[in-house]
This record gives C-alpha cells, sequence and structure tokens, in this order.
C-alpha cells in the first residue's frame, strides 16, 4: 500500500487515489492522417515496464486533480511527482520519459500539427 | 506413561515448583479428547497437557506419526489442535499458543477412532507402498470408478476439520493507526527500544504475539540485565511505558504482513483467551498501520538437529524445555538427554538438573569449555564430548536412543553405538534469526558461515533489525 504525496494535499495513503495509467500519451491529430495500425499505437498499446515508469494519478477522493507520478515497479520507490502538461524534471525520469518507444512512433509524430498544413489552412 | 485413571482434578505429575507466571491458587479445568484436565492460570494448552504427562497431542498428516510437543511459542510445528466445539471449533491452532481457560475444549486432529489406536497409522507400516502421488497414480484405473475412490482419499487427506457450522458467530473488527515507529516484538531489545524511542517523544506502537511482554526472558531461570532480575527489569520497563501517552502496547498481537511503504497489518487476539467473550469486545482485531519506521525485534528460533525419530513426541527444543521449567514450573521428563552443538542448551541441562530430572548432555563438538559447561560438570552430569544421538525408538513418546560417538565434522560415527532410556530429549542446533517481516519487505539475507544461519543484511523499507533477529545477541556459535 503506497504513500502517495499529493501536490494540493500532501502525503496521503493510496486508497485514496485512482490511478490513470501510462502518462505522456499525445492524440493524433484528425487533419495529420495515420493508418489504423499507428493510431493502434496510440489506442491500445499500453507500456508495462520492470523499472521507472511515467503515469498519471487522481487524488480522487481528497481534490480530484491530476498530477504525474515517476514510480519504479519494482522497489514501488516514488521518485518524483510532477504536474500535468509537463515533464519530469529528474534524470532517471527525464531519460524514462526520452527513451521511450512511443517517442518514435507515427501516432506521437502526428499529434503535433504538420507544418505544411498550420500554413496553408490559417 | 499417562495414567489411564487421571480423572477430573488429576494430579499434575510433572508440575514441580511453584514459578511466578502461573498461579497455583486459580486451577482451570479443560478438556482435550474428552478427558478432563486441570491447569493454572497462566499456562498455555501446552504446557498444562506436559504438566499432566500428555505428550502425544496429534497425528501426522500422511503416515499418522505420533505428534507431540516440540517448542513452547509460535514455532511449534507439530502440536496442531483443534479448539472449541460446534460452529466456534477452529483446526490447527499451535498448542503452545493457546492460553487455558476455564472450559476449554481442544482435540486431536488427523486421528480415527482415537489418539493412541489410530487407523491411518498403517500408512507408516506400508510406507514402502505409498510413495509420492500414490494416490493419484493408482487409482486412476478404471476411470468411472475415481469417483468412489476420491470421496475416501478426500477424506483422508488435509489435517484438521473446520467448523461443521460455516458460519463464524463470532465479530471481528478493524482499526486503522499511525505512529512514528513501530516495534515487533517485546522481548529485552524490543522494550528496550521502544522505550528509548518513547522517551524521544516519538509515536510508539508495541507488539508481541504473547500474552505478555518479555519474549525468552520469561523462558530463563536467574538471568540479571545490568544488577536487575530480568523479570523485574522487563516489568518496570512495560510499567514505564504503559505510563506514557504516547505508546500502545499490543500484547497477543501477531505483526504479520509488512506492506509497501511501512504499511503493516496486525492481528490482534482480544477475547479468545477469555472464558466468555464480552458482547461489547471484538473476538480479534485487525490493525492496519502506517509507521515513519518499523523495528523488528523478532528474535531467533532454535533449530532443531537431525536424527532418525526425531519428530516422537518427548523430542523438544532445548530453549523450550527450559521456558516449561522457568515459566510455567513444567518439567517435561525425567530421563533427558540434552543433545546440542552449543553452550546454550547446557542452560537447560542445568534447569532439568535443578528439576529433579536424570540429565545427560551430548554435545556434538568434540572439546567444549566454557563457564555452563564447567557449571554442569560440577554438578555432577554426565557429558559426552563428540557424541551425537543417531535415532531415537518410541511408540507414542521416545523411549531409547542410540548415541554413537562421531567425528569433528559430524557426518560418520567413529566408535561403538550406546543405547540409553530416556523420556525427553532437549536438542539445540543453535539459533536461526527470524527473518520473516525482514524477507516480507523484500530486505536482503546473507548467509552465515560461521553461525550457519542466515542473517538480514540490506533492508528495502525504513526499517531496522535489533537484538537476536539481526544476531546482534543470544546467537551462539556452534562448533
Amino acid at each position: 500500500m503506497l504513500i502517495i504525496t499529493c501536490p494540493f494535499c500532501g502525503p496521503r495513503d493510496e486508497v485514496e487515489f485512482a490511478c490513470g495509467g501510462e502518462a505522456h500519451i499525445a492524440r493524433p491529430l484528425a487533419d495529420n492522417k495515420i493508418s489504423d495500425a499507428d493510431f493502434a499505437d496510440y489506442l491500445f498499446m499500453r507500456d508495462n515496464p520492470k523499472g521507472l515508469f511515467l503515469e498519471r494519478w487522481r487524488h480522487s477522493a481528497g481534490c480530484r486533480r491530476w498530477f504525474n507520478v515517476a514510480r519504479d515497479t519494482v522497489s514501488n520507490e516514488i521518485v518524483e511527482i510532477y504536474p500535468m502538461g509537463s515533464l519530469p524534471a529528474k534524470t532517471a525520469a527525464k531519460t524514462t520519459y526520452k527513451t521511450s518507444w512511443r517517442r518514435d512512433t507515427a501516432a506521437e509524430k502526428a499529434a503535433t500539427p504538420s507544418r505544411s498544413k498550420a500554413g496553408g489552412s490559417k | 506413561m499417562v495414567s489411564r485413571s487421571a480423572a477430573s482434578g488429576s494430579p499434575q505429575t510433572q508440575r514441580q515448583r511453584a514459578v511466578a507466571r502461573i498461579d497455583q491458587n486459580a486451577p482451570i479445568n479443560f478438556t482435550f479428547d474428552g478427558r478432563s484436565y486441570r491447569g493454572f492460570a497462566g499456562d498455555t494448552l501446552a504446557s498444562a497437557l506436559l504438566a499432566n504427562n500428555v505428550h502425544l497431542v496429534g497425528r501426522s498428516f500422511k503416515y499418522h506419526r505420533p505428534r507431540g510437543i516440540m517448542a513452547a511459542g509460535s514455532e511449534e510445528p507439530n502440536a496442531l489442535i483443534r479448539l472449541g466445539k460446534g460452529a466456534y471449533a477452529e483446526p490447527n491452532l499451535r498448542a503452545t499458543q493457546i492460553e487455558i481457560f476455564e472450559g476449554l475444549y481442544a482435540e486431536s486432529q488427523n486421528r480415527t477412532p482415537s489418539l493412541k489406536f489410530d487407523i491411518g497409522a498403517i500408512n507408516s507400516v506400508l510406507d514402502r507402498f505409498f510413495p509420492a502421488g500414490f494416490y493419484y497414480k493408482t487409482f486412476m484405473w478404471p476411470a468411472s470408478m475415481w469417483m468412489r475412490y476420491e470421496h475416501v482419499i478426500r477424506h483422508a487427506a488435509g489435517l484438521g476439520k473446520v467448523a461443521d457450522d460455516h458460519n463464524d458467530p463470532d465479530r471481528y473488527e478493524k482499526t486503522h493507526a499511525h505512529c512514528d515507529i513501530l516495534v515487533a516484538g517485546g522481548g529485552a531489545t524490543g522494550l528496550m527500544a521502544a522505550l528509548q524511542a518513547a522517551k524521544s517523544g516519538a509515536r510508539v506502537i508495541l507488539a508481541d504475539e504473547q500474552n505478555e511482554f518479555g519474549g525468552w526472558l520469561l523462558g530463563e531461570a536467574d538471568i540479571k540485565i545490568g544488577d536487575v532480575p530480568a523479570l523485574s527489569w522487563v516489568s518496570d520497563i512495560v510499567t514505564e511505558l504503559a505510563a506514557m501517552p504516547n505508546v500502545t502496547l499490543l500484547p497477543r498481537t501477531t505483526v504479520f504482513g509488512y506492506l509497501d511503504h511501512n504499511y503493516l497489518t496486525l492481528n490482534e487476539r482480544v477475547t479468545d483467551h477469555l472464558p466468555s467473550r464480552p458482547a461489547h469486545l471484538p473476538r480479534q482485531r485487525l490493525w492496519k498501520i502506517r509507521a515513519q519506521q518499523v523495528i523488528i525485534a523478532q528474535g531467533a528460533h532454535e533449530r532443531p538437529l537431525v536424527f532418525a525419530g526425531n519428530d516422537l513426541p518427548g523430542v523438544m527444543l532445548a530453549g523450550a524445555v527450559r521456558t516449561y521449567i522457568n515459566r510455567y514450573g513444567v518439567c517435561p521428563g525425567q530421563r533427558a538427554i540434552v543433545v546440542c552443538n552449543n553452550d546454550d542448551a547446557y542452560r537447560t541441562a542445568l534447569d532439568l538438573h535443578h528439576a529433579g530430572a536424570y540429565v545427560v548432555v551430548t554435545d556434538l563438538r568434540a572439546t567444549a569449555t566454557g563457564p555452563l559447561m564447567r557449571a554442569v560438570r560440577d554438578a555432577g552430569i554426565e557429558i559426552l564430548h563428540g557424541h551425537a544421538i543417531i535415532a531415537a525408538y518410541g511408540t507414542h513418546r521416545v523411549a531409547r536412543v542410540e548415541i554413537a560417538p562421531v567425528d569433528d565434522s559430524v557426518t560418520a560415527i567413529t566408535g561403538d553405538i550406546d543405547h540409553r532410556d530416556c523420556d525427553l530429549i532437549a536438542m539445540s542446533g543453535g539459533l536461526s534469526p527470524a527473518v520473516h517481516l525482514h524477507s516480507q519487505a523484500r530486505g536482503k539475507l546473507q548467509w552465515d558461515d560461521a553461525k550457519l544461519c542466515f542473517r538480514p543484511s540490506a533492508t528495502h523499507e525504513p526499517s531496522f533489525n535489533i537484538g537476536a533477529c539481526a544476531m546482534a545477541v543470544l546467537i551462539l556459535s556452534p562448533v
């Protein structure tokens, strides 16, 4: 049973939280046409690593706000807790983010507006 | 050895002398296997049975070999009994942990029709025809008959029987708590740790599985801590702790779970030791505790020694024998053989001697020196150096042993085998730290070549091992 330090409320028992699964999965934009197989990477594929894992948690029985947690799945050590929409600051968590297979997927690349279309339509 | 005419209020033939922890003015009547016995307030079921010279308390799982009382605490592997009647019946409880109360009703297990005459014991004679998996390999054919075989086989399987009524009538309760320091184990080091922590102002919870604090000290004679007798030292500390508002004392409470981030689960037996259970109290209470720091002071378990027949009733751990003599005033035998590889067991020899038993010490070591050995020799007790027990024989209780001289590595017999009569074997193979909680908390273990045991090394959670479970005190080097 973990103790998770909610950035808004402080350390609380795991029972107060809900885990939202893997963090940093960007949705491909509609104008960026990608194949079904590439879209499946976004929609279905989730990591289950042995070691450091970046995941989202919600303080569902408290302030009900979301935040990110870098947790070691082997030792259950919580390395870093950082806000939604930002990236981890600790070296180990940073490396985990950068080296994730997801960074190279077509789905993730399609999550940022493509330059040609952005210039053309607006 | 058990007198068949023993009736209600029978004399406790093995009760030796008055000891502080047994109130001889408060007799307690209880029933074991339909026979009435009498013990005293302060007894466990095991000590009360031993006081009445009952060693045979069960049958083994497959071969129905006789089973007796081997230890004096939660490490008991053999004396598993069924407690209570009807819906209250509970199987596989250790007789060594059950405090007796007026009207206690207990039964032995895994025997038909009676403990002394058990039909299943035929398996023991025919053991060569019952290899592992025998039932499943033999009764496969014809397939249509399996359902009939199964009925018989399933009936023979398992040790205890659960209550006939599956609706538990008792009430249970759970509670959550937080503390700065949780001390698991209320022996000498656990008490000292709790006291020091409490004096610093920390919120302390001290849990111990026994009905009173003191651990191994409760079973020792003439031990002093500083200048004070050990047990007055214990009661002084317990009094001091009980008066502190930041301390919670939990006797009869086992720390059984060590989960992530120092989350521990404890089982408190609130009313199990009372003859009638007050309606406002639960039978047991589950504690869920989040601790900043955990101090593991679980102590150590004595190791048995290996010889043929070392599972017979009457073969006990040396430390347990000492506990029965000093804590319960019960001498478990009259002709005792102490077999050991360390000095600590010589204390047992002395205590047995003082309790009036005839004692022979069999030491696996070729030579032994030290004050305890000298004290035993001066008491006129025979010591056989460099000898080992090869085998123990007996039907319902050990009656005879074979002793032979052995070489230094205790692997070969170097001389003639000697036969001795005995009704008690006290064995000691040294102490092994109780590393259960440490291991549950993903702590690492390290093999200690000198002490022949695994000792705790790196911890994973914020916890410390102290005392005997960290091999700091009392752990004696064999050979």
